[in-house]
């Protein structure tokens, strides 16, 4: 069985065919993929782990369908996501409207995970700028805004990419280490509270 | 006995009639001869009693149980089954004033009721009692055995389950979320207490978690899945109406990358469906979450072989739907439910596992809204298909393949004509409407056409008349005319 132990669930989303899948495969396997090949089954879901400050931690990495039809689910998807990478197309215009509905959604309904704002393709700008359809200064000041992470990969080179998820991982850990011994405390509370709440209960 | 004699015949005594208790107010067979009040109490009674019963009965073999494994270590492992001893005597002697109290009320009530009576009473009772079949007692085992290994540890979470499950039972008639979120407290305790207290390692207290997950649930399972104080029941059915209502939907429609006339696809799509059938059989969460992860592995193959290259969520996501509409699987919500309720946390929130569920969640709740626009289909196609007006699939008719049942493709052959000679009448009944029209039409121009006309061109006759009367009057006036000349003869 696939019993692995996963400390961090980091949530993919973005519009159909910006490059998510690709993105995961590039840091997971180190490769691009193009044509047939045989090795894996399906990338919708990998742990990774990873070495932080010392400490072991797994990445639990979900991808998610972009489909507009399933837009109605996708709350389903990053229910106590710690991370969500929302991934656009550099070359298309319509992919980072949509980036502004998944980060309004994740501001309302899991106000603890972080966003990493993630431009894909960038290789394709490589050879001829003209294809860029969205600006990188936007972008950086919408981020400024919703306090997210930016960045621009490219999957077929692997340009940022490591450097993202290594981002991820640092930011959880540091963040965690930060907020651990408060969180721990408010649940002790709260047990205790509970405790004695169903001791009523008995007598 | 009494019983008996009121259904042998029809004329009664009147003391039979009357409570059994003598209590001056009359029985009711119903009851067993008791009025509404002693039954209640007798009822209470005999339920309480047989409730402590099993608690004993259980608890009684559990001893055992232990015994016979700490015997059997101890010729082994000296130290360890000393502690296990230690903690039994110890359990014990906690367990003392309940069980003297059990055994007091045991022997009262054999006294007070006659054994056919207790067998009488509890039939009728709701089945509350904890049966112990063969799989509890193995699990349980398992379970024993496991946790020898964790020693020290081993021992505490036994005794934290057992307190559990007796702090479970007591709140059996509680509000399931309250019960669910008890649990939950359970888990997260006992995993912060193996963790912090014992300092075992994460890994570790993942696999007791679930060995404690297993235990537990094998025996809470009868009372907390799909229980009658919430309308989990209600909802499978709907789910199921719902599933069963779209039959129609094809692969097509959801844009599913599967192709089924592959053989080995096929294979793999029968497999996926027997696997999220299976889930209902299972009592643990974690092994209803493995039927989950096994059908999607086989969704993933299917996929891979489909269009080889591996499946992202884009393709999963619509094949899970697909898959789950062709399998339409029982009570499917009461097992979402209960595993969201019930299933270790850490496993849900986060890993493989928990991965599968939710696309799982997410199928069925698109299932349960999809629409027209969500299949690309118009409203009219839509509505259309949802009644069985018209069906997509027979358009596939000439594809089927082979070993298809020829009663099916007869049927099929036969909507086929339906349609047709529907499409015929219809066009038909179209033309007829369109003469009727053009009869009306044409006889509404004609009259218009002659209004118009009788309008433009009116016919009086009066003036005509008149005319006709100046005409005359005028004729009348010649008469009056002087008479034409004559000719004279002049003298001359």
């Amino acid at each position: 069985m696939s019993g692995q132990r996963v400390d961090v669930k980091v949530v993919m989303l973005g519009k159909e065919s910006v490059g998510k899948t690709s993105l995961v495969e590039r840091y997971v396997h180190h490769r691009f993929l193009q044509g047939p090949y045989q090795n894996t089954i399906g990338a919708a879901f990998v742990a990774k782990t990873m070495y932080v400050e010392g400490r072991s931690l797994t990445l639990g990495i979900w991808d998610t369908a972009g489909s507009e039809r399933y837009e109605a689910m996708s709350r389903i998807y990053y229910r106590g996501a710690k991370a969500a990478i929302v991934c656009y197309d550099l070359t298309d215009a319509s992919s980072f409207e949509r980036v502004k509905f998944w980060v309004n959604e994740l501001q309302n309904f899991e106000e603890h995970c972080r966003i990493y704002i993630c431009g894909t393709k960038s290789d394709l700008l490589e050879n001829d700028k003209s294809l860029r359809q969205v600006d990188f200064h936007d972008v950086q000041d919408y981020a400024e805004e919703i306090k997210a992470h930016v960045c621009e990969t490219s999957s077929k080179t692997g340009q940022s990419v490591d450097e993202l998820f290594q981002k991820v991982a640092e930011d959880y850990v540091n963040f965690n280490s930060m907020q651990g011994p408060t969180e721990a405390k408010g649940v002790d509370l709260n047990q205790k509270q509970n405790s004695t709440l169903y001791s009523c209960c008995h007598h | 006995m009494s019983l008996k004699t009121e259904r042998r015949g029809i004329h009664v005594d009147q003391s039979e009639l009357l409570c059994k208790k003598g209590c001056g107010y009359y029985g009711n067979p119903a009851w067993q001869g008791f009025c509404s009040k002693c039954w209640r109490e007798e009822y209470q009674k005999a339920r309480q009693k047989q409730i402590q019963d099993d608690w004993e009965l259980a608890e009684r073999l559990q001893r055992e149980e232990e015994e016979a494994y700490a015997s059997s270590q101890g010729a082994q492992a000296g130290p360890q089954s000393l502690t296990f001893s230690k903690f039994e005597e110890k359990k014990s002697n906690e367990k003392t004033r309940k069980v003297t109290t059990v055994k007091k009320f045991f022997t009262a009530s054999t006294k007070s009721l006659p054994k056919k009576d207790i067998k009488e009473a509890k039939s009728p009772s709701p089945s509350l009692s904890r049966q112990y079949s063969l799989e509890t007692d193995r699990v349980s085992k398992d379970f024993i055995e496991f946790l020898k290994t964790y020693q020290k540890a081993g021992h505490d979470v036994y005794k934290m389950s057992k307190i559990f499950l007796e702090a479970m039972y007591h709140k059996r008639e509680s509000n399931i979320d309250e019960q669910s979120e008890f649990t939950q407290d359970f888990y997260q305790n006992t995993a912060e207490k193996l963790q912090m207290y014992w300092k075992v390692s994460p890994d570790k207290v993942e696999k007791v978690t679930d060995q404690i997950e297993r235990f537990i649930m094998t025996r809470l399972y009868k009372h907390v899945f799909c229980p009658e104080t919430t309308d989990d029941e209600k909802k499978d059915l709907t789910v199921q109406k719902r599933i069963r209502a779209l039959h129609w939907v094809t692969p097509q429609m959801l844009c599913v990358p599967v192709n089924e006339d592959i053989a080995e696809v096929s294979d793999m799509v029968v497999k996926a469906i027997t696997d999220i059938i299976e889930m209902d059989s299972k009592r643990i969460p974690r092994d209803k979450l493995a039927c989950i992860t096994r059908c999607s592995k086989h969704i993933f193959n299917a996929i891979k072989i489909t269009k080889n290259e591996p499946a992202s969520a884009d393709d999963f996501l619509p094949t899970l739907i697909y898959i789950v509409l062709k399998a339409n699987p029982p009570r499917l919500q009461s097992n979402i439910q209960y595993i969201t309720r019930f299933c270790n946390p850490s496993r849900l929130m986060t890993g493989e596992d928990g991965y599968y569920f939710t696309n799982l969640c997410c199928a069925v709740a698109f299932i349960e809204k999809l629409d027209a626009q969500s299949l690309n289909l118009s409203e009219e196609e839509f509505s259309r298909y949802m009644s069985g007006q018209a069906s997509p699939k027979k358009q596939d008719l000439e594809n089927w393949p082979a070993d298809t049942c020829p009663g099916v493709k007869q049927m099929h052959r036969n909507l086929d004509l339906l349609t047709q000679l529907s499409k015929r009448q219809e066009h038909i009944v179209n033309g007829a409407k369109k003469l009727e029209k053009d009869l009306i039409d044409w006889t509404d121009d004609v009259t218009k056409e002659v209004k118009d006309i009788v309008e433009k061109y009116p016919l009086n006759i009066k003036t005509a008349s008149q005319a006709l009367a100046a005409l005359e009057s005028e004729n009348i006036e010649d008469d009056k005319l002087p008479p034409p000349l004559q000719p004279q003869v002049y003298a001359g």
